[in-house]
């Protein structure tokens, strides 16, 4: 059924897709994304402390994070002919190979504008045993002249 | 384009050609260099996230969206972020932490687009011993239009 703006409720719920986190899919987002930061390659560098952090090994990019709630929220949005506008994170946790995290979504508010309609989304990014790694808001404009396919 | 080819993949190698928390003075301009976003970097992009949507890949389905033609996903600015500054830019020097980030987006970046940057320190602050920059950023296409904005909080290395 495809979301409308008339038809959304707070506490609606979006779910994103599971993403297995390994040394390659790091690698491959380094390569994508051209951030090559020690953090995400060199395993003797991240057995050191830096600063006041230290992880214990090679960490996945927070905003690999980002990535996968953008795709969430722009799968989600598409159908409905409505656009991802805004999108605030803020990492928790680090996330290493083998974890497996997934994406989701609770619609929070909607808000009428003078030219056009808004949801509000909280979002989050839990790991394999539901904690949490990522959280973060999201806004979604329901343009009045909906695009929809 | 050359300047994907030229990336420096080493980000040791210029590290002590770049500014370090005491060094980075909020408000001042960010070096950034033009950046021809290709196809073929949006899909890369877009395989490293699993993003599968049509409006990425499909020029045919693309055509019938509000878009008139592929785009890229509104995320790409975390590839724009290194493929618009130089290898001696601060966002490079190892053991930089992301703490979170916020970006407002406009319109879509699109293949073939050539972005450029604006680009600063915001502000920077000590806190729980940590030394904190928050950057802010904002793309546009050729055509001058804001493709996105954002601004991010990161940790320096110490």
């Amino acid at each position: 059924m495809t979301t409308t703006f008339e038809k959304l409720r707070a506490g609606d719920a979006i779910d994103g897709p599971a993403f297995a986190v390994s040394r390659d899919s790091i690698r491959l987002f380094c390569d994508a994304s051209l951030d090559y930061n020690p953090l995400h390659l060199d395993d003797e560098y991240m057995k050191g402390s830096f600063g006041k952090t230290n992880f214990g090994g090679i960490i996945m990019h927070g905003m690999n994070n980002f990535g996968l709630i953008s795709r969430m929220i722009t799968d989600w949005a598409y159908p409905a002919g409505a656009i991802h506008r805004r999108l605030e994170t803020r990492w928790v946790k680090p996330v290493r190979p083998g974890d497996t995290i997934q994406p989701s979504g609770i619609i929070k508010a909607k808000q009428v504008t003078e030219k056009s309609r808004w949801v509000l989304i909280d979002v989050v990014v839990k790991n394999q045993t539901g904690e949490k790694v990522a959280t973060g808001e999201a806004l979604v404009e329901f343009p009045r002249d909906l695009f929809c396919h | 384009m050359a300047q994907t080819q030229a990336f420096e993949t080493d980000f040791w190698k210029d590290a002590n050609l770049r500014k370090v928390w005491d060094d980075i003075v909020p408000g001042e301009p960010r070096k950034t260099i033009p950046y021809t976003l290709t196809k073929e970097a949006i899909e890369l992009y877009c395989k490293s996230v699993g993003e599968t949507h049509p409006i990425y890949f499909d020029e045919a389905y693309a055509k019938t969206t509000r878009y008139g033609g592929l785009i890229a996903p509104p995320s790409i600015h975390i590839l724009l972020m290194f493929s618009c500054t130089p290898a001696d830019d601060w966002m490079r020097s190892p053991g930089t932490v992301n703490a979170g980030q916020s970006w407002s987006y406009n319109i879509p970046a699109r293949p073939n687009d050539v972005i450029t940057l604006q680009a600063r320190a915001l502000d920077k602050f000590i806190k729980r011993e940590r030394l904190f920059v928050v950057h802010d950023n904002v793309f546009f296409n050729q055509k001058g239009d804001v493709i996105c904005s954002g601004r991010g909080w990161t940790i320096r290395p110490m």
